[in-house]
């Protein structure tokens, strides 16, 4: 058995020091690109959302390197996302590829047996005793967790630093190093230095960035490739920026969610405009905007896939956080016709109404 | 207290329920108008430029009436079926509106779940209690309506001369004649015959979904792809038409799975937005019923390439 995963940011380095550590035998497919995109577009419905061509575009790069198990998340709920995998696997057989998919439903849907028994399937290809499974989970969760800190530190250094692009250039040649050791210790230990020399960078505290969430829905936010690698704009046009959507949020919120204490405070701050669950992670995203307000954060920008059918209903309202909250939101619409010369104008307007929005104010003040 | 009810989206499958209610309540009902081009334009400048066209029209339909209401209908249908939903929009429709749309009167934000009376009840108290604090009047009310709902039936079955397709798609794109540029009277004056989704049975459509790898969990996925394939394993149908919204979530996920388990058997899709054209739509309609006509003299009959492209239909 070789699995293989889809890409989403960073999980990928999590996921190898996960399968380096048990011994399984995996096979990462290539960052995502244009050729992902145009692989996955041409075999996937048309007008089904982007993370679905960019997972099939996955997909088949990896089975052509001799990948026969995708080991995905899943999920029951409203969105379409749950549905993915029914569609993926019947796209993957009809091209010939006979592809086993494991699937990681909620326990809420499919009952805690079955969850055990799925993950029983991918870890009895490892040798190692189950304590020591626990031990590679643990580690492999660190790490990620790791990962996520010193992307979020980068992120928000950017507007600070001394030396402008040190933190970027750190971050990059982050990741790389991971990814190109296979001692799952050692990748961790990198990660540590990695942290402590992110910490080291001169910063001048003094300087006044503007500072912006990025919010939307959750694949959009954390892959790069499908936002134009939107944070490494931000960076470069010394913006600092938060996100509070992660991999690690991400795995805490589906743990957390069955006994439903999930992210108290995104949920929360949500109440206000939109009470109930309605799919994806609309409510999250209205959350984000309102605690972004609260934390005097410049501005927000919210990305989603085209016709994305939960953000569409969190886009109708975000006007009224606007108003309300007096946060200004910026929203891009990304799909693989969205063309970079427009995307970065369109970026670079809303940073020049926001420094103007703050001159104005420190005039009249 | 007047009522205001827009005739949008599942209005046309539950409104002899919401209406026979709220007039048992002794409240005055406003129904929005048929759908026409004043509603739609409305809805298209209220509503976010993303959304799906049913979505933008029903915002027409709650903009035309705002004015002369006190109460504003918007059913939050979260579910009419066990551990099924409908749409992530329907889950969000009341801040949608009230988000949308300035200057709205007050709102049902209460979500609706219909599997079961308790449930279902239970919203039907909240917005009852917005006319009345009568407890007992509301449960009368609601006896009365549940009667009047289970005697209404939707869905369109006519016998035709030579063919048969089945209308497939969400109830309120096929029974808006505005939204879906009258199909149904033009496929009764070529003298084909219609069937819909509501002809085939709950059941058979759970017994049908089973053969799929995950449950399904949209009702309209269930009963649609289910009937699809019921109907045509049957040979009730010659042919598929399925009426779709751009930038419907759900029906780009159904239309994948219909065309994945019935092979080559024909259908053709129509997306409909505000930009649709009629001219267009009727050309390609008469261009897949002539292939189906040719294809039922000839059982060999195998479209050329040319033929698929234009009536929409997946060249092998
Ligand atoms: S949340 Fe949006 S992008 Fe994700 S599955 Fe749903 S529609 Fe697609
Ligand atoms: S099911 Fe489709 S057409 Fe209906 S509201 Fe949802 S997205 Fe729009």
């Amino acid at each position: 058995m070789r699995i293989t995963i889809p890409h989403l940011g960073n999980v990928y380095l999590a996921v190898k020091i996960l399968f380096d550590s048990l011994g399984i035998d995996y096979i990462i497919p290539p960052l995502n690109s244009k050729e992902a995109l145009r692989l996955g577009s041409k075999y996937s419905p048309e007008e089904i959302c982007l993370p679905f061509k960019l997972m099939v575009g996955n997909y088949i790069a990896s089975v052509e390197s001799g990948a026969d198990t995708v080991l995905l998340v899943g999920s029951c709920g409203p969105c379409r996302f749950g549905e993915y995998s029914e569609l993926q696997m019947r796209i993957l057989k009809q091209l010939g590829h006979n592809i086993e998919f494991i699937i990681m439903d909620p326990v809420s849907s499919i009952g805690l047996n079955e969850l055990f028994k799925r993950v029983r399937k991918v870890g009895s290809t490892s040798k190692k005793s189950a304590l020591s499974k626990m031990g590679s989970i643990f580690l492999a969760f660190t790490a990620m967790k790791l990962i996520d800190e010193i992307e979020a530190a980068a992120h928000t250094i950017a507007g600070y630093e001394t030396n402008p692009g040190e933190a970027k250039g750190l971050l990059s040649s982050c990741k790389k190093e991971v990814f190109k050791c296979s001692d799952p210790i050692k990748a961790v230990n990198i990660l540590k230095q990695y942290s402590n020399r992110l910490k080291a960078i001169t910063v001048d505290y003094t300087k006044k960035p503007l500072k912006i969430a990025v919010i939307g829905e959750i694949y959009t936010v954390i892959e790069p490739f499908s936002n134009l690698y939107i944070e490494d704009i931000l960076m470069d046009m010394k913006v600092s920026t938060t996100r509070k959507l992660t991999p690690t949020w991400w795995v805490k919120d589906m743990l957390l969610k069955t006994i439903k204490l999930n992210s108290r405070e995104l949920l929360n701050a949500s109440n206000e405009f939109l009470p109930l669950y309605i799919g994806g992670h609309a409510r999250e995203c209205i959350g984000e905007a309102v605690l972004a307000a609260k934390e005097q954060m410049d501005g927000a920008i919210q990305i989603f896939p085209m016709g994305c059918m939960p953000e569409i209903v969190s886009k109708s309202i975000l006007p009224s956080v606007t108003q309300k909250k007096k946060l200004p939101i910026l929203s891009l619409v990304v799909d693989e016709m969205t063309g970079e010369a427009g995307y970065r104008t369109r970026i670079e307007a809303f940073l020049d109404l926001l420094e103007r929005r703050r001159e104005h104010v420190r005039i009249r003040c | 207290m007047r009522i205001g009810i827009p005739k949008g989206l599942l209005y046309c499958r539950y409104h002899t329920f919401f209406e026979t209610f709220f007039s048992k309540l002794g409240s005055e009902i406003i129904v929005s108008e048929q759908t026409n081009k004043d509603i739609m334009d409305m809805g298209v400048e209220f509503c976010v430029d993303e959304a799906c066209l049913p979505v933008k029209v029903f915002h027409g339909h709650a903009a035309s009436i705002k004015d002369r209401c006190d109460y504003l209908i918007i059913p939050r249908i979260m579910s009419i079926c066990k551990k099924e939903y409908i749409c992530p929009k329907f889950c969000g429709l009341p801040e949608m509106i009230i988000h949308s749309i300035p200057h709205v009167p007050k709102v049902s934000m209460e979500p609706i779940y219909m599997q079961n009376e308790k449930e279902f009840f239970k919203w039907c108290f909240s917005a009852g209690s917005a006319v009345t604090k009568n407890s007992a009047k509301i449960k009368k009310a609601f006896i009365s309506a549940k009667k009047a709902q289970k005697k209404s039936r939707t869905g369109i079955i006519e016998p035709g001369q030579k063919l048969t397709v089945m209308l497939a798609g969400h109830p309120y794109v096929i029974f808006d004649e505005y939204l879906n540029m009258g199909i149904v009277n033009k496929l009764r004056a070529k003298g084909i015959g219609i069937i819909t989704e509501e002809f085939v049975s709950d059941s058979e459509t759970c017994e049908e979904v089973k053969k799929l790898v995950k449950k399904p969990f949209w009702t309209f996925q269930r009963r649609i792809f289910g009937a699809a394939c019921v109907l045509l394993r049957h040979k009730r149908i010659d042919g598929i038409i399925y009426l779709s919204s751009f930038a419907c979530g759900i029906d780009s996920v159904i239309i994948d799975l219909i065309r994945y388990c019935i092979g080559h058997f024909p259908m053709l899709v129509i997306k409909l937005d505000e930009h649709t054209g009629e001219a267009g739509m009727d050309t390609r309609v008469e261009a897949f019923i002539d292939m189906l006509e040719r294809r039922v003299l000839n059982e060999n009959y195998n479209p050329s390439p040319w033929e698929c492209v234009f009536s929409g239909q997946n060249p092998v």
